[in-house]
């Protein structure tokens, strides 16, 4: 390898790395602001740990929420989606006792059931991504309930092995895995940046751009269904809400998801996400070992996450950000 | 050359709204052949190769390559049929590696079981790199660690690694330095000798001349004639592109008028990190003073330090009444206009119509009381200068993204010229544009400076610094190398000698 070529590699080498860097850098910082508040009762090693285990519930739909995201589209049916997932897995896995493979593919399906109706409105009626999203969570709320039949659903104690290591680790390595493939070692992962970069230059380069957006929602919904699958089993049960309170279930992913893009420059979106979902995590579990009122948590972790993601977003001079 | 024919153009026509694109268009290109499209902004030549390549659609007629047709829907199929083509702006993607780029609807090649082997695609890009010469291109680097010129040469191999029958060149040279443009030449030249055709896009005719074997004029999207290169001038050409004789003086013809002494324009160390340093000049009333250099030279940086557009300038740049001008609202404020190079990016909004471009400067006095505005007044101020640089278009509501890339620019000029700003900077403000409209623009600035104002003209044509500036400054390595005053003995190796 000549001398250009090392120079190239450890340039590249010192990007992913200093990416790492300052992602450690923010678990640290954020678990050592909340261990001198709270000295007693948070960051212990076996705190830290479940931490993490909850975090990758998030994790687990955001690394296919990014496939959407790098395309310059959006999902607020995110919540809904979840929501009708893990309620479809639910009644697959008991009422028609279908037990485990019930619960996977019935959230499985789901979700990318859900994602397909996402992308294939959002492509025939080219109505933007944000609206298409927005109105269609309406009616998979409605689907919900109608589902569940007005009942929260309760996935039996049988049925949680997901709810619990080494269960959801198992599960969401293997959701980052595909993800991480998928991204990376097929032609989709490339599609997607060629699109989000300029979609008219995509197109002519003999990319079917629609169908690689629908592709992305469904990858994204399949993803959620896996979310789902975590939520439910963590949770044990679902209630099905309407009037657009899903939407609460929408912020950690797609948080994370920016942490994703924000880290793209190092090479390292997936790895990102994680690590950005536990770093919210350590945010989030910090404010209830302080006993923090929830306006101010919100307030609190907003505002964390906006300096978090414009300190490590150091775009170019002269750069438009939209 | 052979006399076997390659590619056949046969009534083609293409329409868009009630604006006829290409009207009826017929001609042939020769095996082994470079082959010249020549026309005015708007004279349909981008539109036939768009459909040629299938980035559009065809109204009717047809392609004929080798006796067989062909009608592709993008460019991958384009490519599959032995078409390619290297376009005007920037046509890599971002956020892509260079192999991905180059390998970009072909990567089935590199696809198993529906998994990429990246790293066979490095390696084969790598090899492609190595063969063209680029070997300080590196396959598996993001592309956009790379400058234009090095993008462009991505798509050089981008667009002929795999032997196409035909090779697009559409209006690339202009956005190329000298030795980029060698380099395209050289790729011309070795496509040719493997029996390939080029269609060649360029404004600029001597290169036409020295570089094409046939050439086939367009004017208003009508075919006008195809003729071998050797038997006609450069004056011939025009007559044909134009339609009629071109009269008047192409450049300034006065060589003796004193300019003024007033300054309305210091420029005091300006310095740009890592760009330019220790710049100083003065502009006089009535001026027009030239910036030329090689294109990585920093004369490019010149204008956005004026104009305020600068990121970390240093120095300063100040008016005849001691205001100091630091960013672009004061500069705009205190009648200075600034056209980029950067034409699609940074002058033009895409997604406006023309009207809206034109009066975009200039809002605040066409607005009536409390701010409101005027749709009446809007048409009529984006009317008015829209015809005096003769924009061709349907109406100025048309969205200026379909306009060719000559009549953006001159949308970009009549917002500048609709604002009678006093001191104009222009960038290449003659790049991929056409004789006629090249004429107008230097009668233009001509009026202009002897109207008072003062013109700030960064070009990397150096026969045009020659013919219109009273004073051209020379940039290398980001610094001030030279400058020279106007007169009849100045040449263009004049100018080369002080650049290298």
């Amino acid at each position: 390898m000549d001398s250009s070529a090392n120079a190239v590699g450890k340039k590249k080498l010192s990007g992913t790395a200093r990416g790492y860097l300052i992602l450690v850098g923010l678990v640290v910082a954020s678990w050592l602001v909340f261990k001198i508040i709270t000295p007693g009762n948070f960051g212990s090693p076996k705190n830290m740990l479940s931490y993490f285990q909850a975090s990758l519930i998030a994790a687990t739909g955001a690394v296919g929420f990014y496939f959407v995201l790098v395309m310059g589209m959006f999902d607020f049916s995110i919540g809904a989606n979840i929501m009708l997932s893990a309620i479809v897995g639910c009644v697959f896995a008991t009422r028609f006792n279908l037990g485990y493979f019930g619960l996977i593919v019935g959230c499985i399906i789901t979700g990318a059931i859900v994602g397909f109706l996402n992308g294939i409105f959002y492509v025939k009626l080219h109505i933007p991504s944000m609206i298409v999203t927005t109105g269609l969570a309406l009616i998979y709320e409605a689907v919900a309930n109608y589902i569940a039949g007005g009942i929260e659903q309760t996935l039996p104690s049988n049925l949680r092995a997901f709810g619990q290591m080494p269960g959801d680790i198992i599960l969401a390595v293997v959701a980052f895995i595909a993800a991480y493939i998928i991204l990376n070692y097929t032609k989709i992962g490339t599609y997607t940046y060629a699109i989000g970069s300029d979609e008219f230059v995509a197109k002519n380069m003999g990319i079917k751009v629609d169908k690689y957006k629908v592709l992305a929602f469904i990858i994204s919904g399949a993803f959620f269904g896996l979310m789902a699958i975590l939520t439910i089993s963590y949770g044990s049960s679902m209630v099905a809400v309407t009037g657009m309170a899903s939407m609460s279930r929408n912020f950690v992913p797609t948080m994370g998801c920016f942490f994703g893009v924000a880290f793209k420059k190092y090479g390292m979106p997936l790895q990102s996400i994680i690590i950005g979902e536990f770093v919210i995590n350590i945010i989030f579990f910090g404010f209830i070992a302080l006993g923090a009122p929830t306006a101010i948590q919100d307030v609190i972790t907003g505002l964390a996450l906006l300096i978090i993601i414009t300190l490590t977003t150091k775009v170019a001079k002269g750069e438009i950000v939209k | 050359m052979s006399d076997e024919i390659r590619l056949q153009v046969k009534h083609l026509c293409k329409s868009f709204g009630v604006t006829k694109a290409v009207q009826d268009v017929s001609f042939n290109v020769k095996k082994g052949s470079v082959h010249a499209l020549i026309g005015e902004n708007g004279s349909g030549k981008s539109t036939l190769t768009n459909m040629l390549t299938g980035i559009y659609s065809i109204d009717s007629g047809e392609f004929i390559l080798d006796g067989k047709k062909i009608h592709p829907h993008n460019q991958v199929e384009a490519n599959n049929e032995g078409v390619s083509i290297i376009v005007q702006e920037l046509g890599t993607l971002s956020g892509l590696t260079v192999a991905e780029n180059i390998f970009l609807g072909h990567e089935e090649q590199f696809v198993t079981l529906g998994f990429k082997n990246t790293n066979a695609m490095n390696k084969k890009a790598n090899e492609l790199l190595h063969q063209y010469g680029f070997d300080r291109i590196k396959a598996s680097d993001m592309i956009d660690e790379y400058n234009f010129e090095d993008r462009k040469l991505v798509e050089i191999v981008k667009a002929t690694y795999f032997h196409p029958k035909v090779v697009v060149i559409d209006e690339t040279t202009t956005a190329l330095s000298q030795e980029g443009r060698e380099e395209l030449y050289k790729h011309m030249e070795r496509i040719k000798k493997e029996g390939g055709s080029v269609i060649f896009i360029s404004h600029d005719l001597p290169e036409i001349l020295d570089k094409s074997d046939m050439i086939t004029v367009l004017r208003d999207g009508v075919y006008i004639d195809t003729v071998a290169s050797a038997d006609v001038t450069e004056d011939d050409l025009k007559k044909y592109m134009v339609g009629r004789e071109m009269t008047g003086n192409y450049y300034r013809a006065d060589y003796d008028e004193k300019v003024s002494d007033e300054v309305v324009l210091s420029v005091k160390n300006v310095a740009v990190p890592g760009q330019i340093s220790n710049i100083n000049f003065e502009l006089h009333k009535g001026e027009i003073l030239g910036f030329g250099g090689l294109s990585e030279s920093g004369m490019h940086e010149i204008g956005k330090a004026i104009f305020g557009a600068s990121f970390d300038r240093e120095g300063s740049v100040t008016l005849e009444d001691g205001t100091e001008i630091n960013d672009i609202p004061t500069a705009i404020k205190h009648s200075i206009a600034y056209t980029s190079k950067d034409r699609d990016n940074e002058s033009i909004v895409k997604n406006q119509s023309i009207g809206e471009n034109i009066c975009l400067p200039s809002l605040d006095e066409l607005a009536g009381p409390f701010g409101i505005q005027s749709d009446k007044k809007q048409n009529e101020f984006a009317n008015k200068f829209a015809k005096e640089i003769s924009v061709k278009m349907v109406n100025t509501k048309q969205f200026v993204s379909e306009l060719s890339g000559g009549n953006k620019q001159k949308v970009v000029l009549a917002r500048w010229i609709g604002k009678d700003s006093d001191i104009v900077v222009l960038d290449s403000p003659t790049r991929g544009i056409d004789i006629k409209v090249k004429q107008d623009i230097y009668q233009l600035m001509d009026r202009m400076r002897k109207s008072g104002k003062s013109i700030i003209m960064i070009s990397e044509e150096l026969m045009e610094l020659i013919g219109m500036c009273d004073r051209i400054i020379i940039m290398k390595d980001g610094k001030i190398s030279g400058q020279i005053d106007r007169g009849r003995e100045i040449t263009e190796n004049t100018l080369i000698e002080m650049m290298v």
